[in-house]
């Protein structure tokens, strides 16, 4: 029986999946270009959420604005990331990556521990408190904000990579670096862009999630966890996977908590991912080779 | 004669001064002598265990400036010397490896901390094995000094990995912290008896409607405990209390809409959550901001803490916090003490205490009570004095006005009084601030209550 407790779950989840497919896609951009698998994403989204957090703080600025704040500034943490780190270790053993990733996770937590101290933080937002509802149903402002925030972030990318000669140049690179070069795409100003239009993804994914929930040094963890299974479902290097795939997840998951409890809700998101990548292995979208 | 007056007199005096001299050269200081080391058990990465830290730092201070712990066995004063040992968020897995390297490398006196019944549960074992006194002063689980023998156990059944059969190992242990059981009570006492009466007066409820309860709490050792605790006291005393609704989420859980909407469904009075400050406060305010859910929320003392105030914001305006030391409810205080404390540790610090740090601080004044009565710093000695102890109550309210640790089946536990207080928005200090409601008196004390309990503004009662 569809109740109103079930339908608000399921905005829930849809709402939830929002600030998540904003992560998976900018993990996808990254790998599907520079097939490079950064495991410090989710610290990216951290950053992202206590640089919202001092703009709207130190500047009073509008925390929804503060939101293009920290997608550039995180943009340009994710240039030098790219220029100073994983350039330097693209191309030689997977391994190399894995690890400059995993050693990315501590420096970044340790960073915001010293600069913001470990004191869990909220972003201020000018909708609070306010809710919309319709008959039993209701949701706040401030999703419903983040919901049109992610898609007009996304219908953006959608024009980036379709009508811009840079999204151009990164499609033909994440479809073959070999053939772009010779066609006289500069491969490392693409990876350049890619890396830093991931990275502002997350930026914009960590403020959202700063105006929602609550934020520590350590929150990026979990939701990486939630990005790599939300673009494996999706398949790996999908963009349109990655976005279906989050709002499967966060209705699959929020559905679990509904009827079963929270404590079943990482169980049955990852049971998905499992039912997905048994029927098909490269995910949803996915395509084989990747 | 004259002659032999004089010779006894010389003789006397020389016998007095050699007795003299033989006891001044047993009171030179030992050259053994050396700083005390007692390790805070606390994570750093919590606010809560900044505040541990805090406190530690400022009782020690206080300890050493007044000339230190008198150890009889070496004629003299030493100092404390605190060694930090973080668990950084205090998970089980974090939480043991500091603890082994103080105990096996620092070689510390004493431990005291702990914060999460989970954490401290893993790391007591490193304490037990190596005989070394833990004052736990967090983990709200009573296991922490149940789990053994002296305590049958604490119920646990046979073949659990909980259970330890080291009786010496377990007598090491002391618990200086409300147990789940201690404030489940307080909380389901205060619904029973001052929120039902209300909702009744004002809404025309008939006198045998039970109260609907819901609990939101987290899925670990803290949190069923205060589950089952709550309902066996709601049980054994026949309190007009339904649970209606239980919802558990995992640890690493950070949003709760979904579980909220289930508890809106349930139509409580009441919720009472069970998490530490970050979570509790998230709930809270997610309750009301997107789920709608204008009731009653009730946290647990754990988050007595600066940082949850703030979280909080106005979501907190008129809602609940059991608590066992309240530095937003004065001045005027209804300890002395805590006028100090507060008044000390803001000088030092320039924030507010919380209550954590409160039991820290505490802790501190009873090893080294326990040190000076021991006279040693021989483990087992010391073990003995801290048993033994009777100091004055110092920041926490106990039903004695004595610090004592029990021996019977709540083994090595104090008896503290718990309290309820309900957040005021003050515009002055853009935050909430609490005013005791509950209960009217503690012995000890006398009047504790400072106003009387008000539904929030916006409250929906469950169904009728």
């Amino acid at each position: 029986m569809i109740t109103s407790g079930l339908i608000q779950a399921l905005l829930w989840g849809v709402a939830s999946g929002c600030i998540y497919i904003l992560l998976a896609t900018g993990l996808n951009i990254i790998f599907g270009v520079m097939k490079l698998v950064n495991f410090a994403h989710g610290q990216l989204l951290m950053i992202g959420a206590y640089i919202a957090f001092t703009v709207t703080t130190a500047l009073g600025l509008n925390a929804y604005l503060a939101i293009l704040v920290a997608m550039g500034a995180v943009a340009l943490i994710g240039v030098g990331l790219e220029r100073f780190t994983f350039r330097k270790v693209l191309g030689t053993d997977k391994l190399n990556e894995i690890f400059v990733s995993l050693g990315l996770i501590y420096v970044f937590e340790n960073a915001a521990a010293l600069l913001w101290g470990n004191t869990t933080r909220q972003i201020s937002s000018p909708l609070q408190g306010l809710q919309l509802s319709i008959g039993q149903i209701a949701i706040s402002y401030d999703r419903l904000s983040s919901i049109l925030i992610v898609v007009v972030i996304l219908v953006a990318l959608f024009l980036l990579l379709k009508k811009t000669k840079i999204g151009l140049a990164m499609r033909a690179t994440s479809q073959k670096i070999s053939a772009s070069m010779l066609m006289g795409v500069n491969t490392e100003k693409v990876y350049m862009y890619t890396f830093a239009l991931g990275a502002a993804l997350a930026g914009a994914a960590g403020a959202l999630y700063g105006i929602i929930f609550n934020f520590n040094p350590t929150i990026g963890a979990l939701p990486t966890i939630k990005a790599f299974a939300i673009i494996i479902i999706g398949g790996l290097g999908s963009i349109p996977g990655a976005v279906v795939g989050g709002l499967l997840y966060g209705i699959a998951e929020n559905t679990a908590v509904y009827f079963l409890g929270g404590v079943w809700q990482d169980a049955i998101a990852f049971a998905l991912l499992i039912i997905v990548l048994v029927i098909r292995p490269t995910g949803i979208f996915g395509e084989k080779g990747e | 004669m004259q002659k032999s007056l004089i010779v006894i007199l010389v003789v006397v005096i020389i016998v007095v001064a050699g007795v003299a001299a033989a006891w001044q050269l047993t009171q030179v200081p030992s050259a053994e002598a050396r700083n005390i080391k007692i390790g805070l058990v606390a994570g750093g990465q919590l606010a809560e265990g900044q505040d541990m830290d805090r406190a530690a730092k400022l009782a020690v201070k206080e300890i050493n400036d007044a000339g230190g712990v008198y150890v009889a066995e070496w004629h003299t004063s030493v100092e404390i010397e605190l060694v930090s040992i973080d668990t950084v968020d205090d998970s089980n897995s974090k939480s043991v490896g500091p603890v082994t390297q103080a105990v096996e490398e620092s070689q510390v006196d004493l431990l005291i901390g702990g914060y999460t019944s989970s954490g401290t549960l893993a790391n007591q074992k490193v304490a037990i094995d190596n005989r070394v006194p833990y004052i736990i002063t967090g983990a709200s689980s009573s296991l922490v000094t149940r789990r053994g023998p002296q305590a049958n156990y604490g119920g646990l059944p046979e073949g659990s990995e909980l259970r330890i059969d080291d009786a010496e190992g377990m007598s090491y242990m002391f618990h200086y912290c409300t147990t789940t059981a201690d404030y489940s009570a307080t909380v389901v006492k205060f619904f029973a008896e001052e929120m039902k009466p209300l909702l009744e007066t004002t809404y025309g409820f008939n006198a045998s409607r039970n109260l609907k309860l819901a609990i939101l709490y987290r899925n670990d050792p803290f949190g069923q405990g205060v589950v089952a605790d709550s309902k066996a006291i709601i049980d054994a005393e026949n309190l007009p209390i339904d649970v209606v609704i239980e919802r558990s989420y995992p640890t690493t859980a950070t949003n709760f809409q979904t579980d909220l909407t289930a508890i809106k469904e349930a139509d409580p009075d009441a919720v009472y959550v069970v998490d530490f400050i970050a979570n509790t406060a998230e709930i809270i305010r997610e309750g009301q901001a997107d789920v709608g859910l204008n009731t009653v929320y009730i946290a647990v003392e754990c988050c007595e803490d600066p940082a949850f105030y703030t979280l909080l914001g106005e979501y907190g305006s008129d809602q609940l916090l059991e608590s066992k030391f309240a530095p937003y409810a004065g001045p005027p205080y209804y300890l002395e003490s805590i006028a100090t404390y507060v008044t000390n540790y803001q000088e030092e610090y320039n924030t507010l205490p919380g209550m954590m740090g409160a039991d820290t601080y505490d802790a501190f004044y009873i090893a080294a009570d326990a040190i000076e009565r021991a006279g040693t710093l021989d483990k087992a000695a010391v073990r003995a004095a801290i048993e033994s102890c009777a100091l004055d109550q110092m920041l926490i309210i106990t039903e004695t006005g004595k610090i004592q640790f029990s021996t019977g089946t709540d083994y090595h536990e104090i008896a503290p009084v718990t309290f309820i207080e309900q957040l005021v928005w003050n515009e002055d200090v853009n935050e909430c601030r609490s005013v005791i409601v509950y209960p009217a008196t503690a012995e000890g004390v006398g009047t504790l209550k400072q106003a009387s309990f008000a539904l929030p503004t916006g409250y929906e009662p469950g169904s009728p």
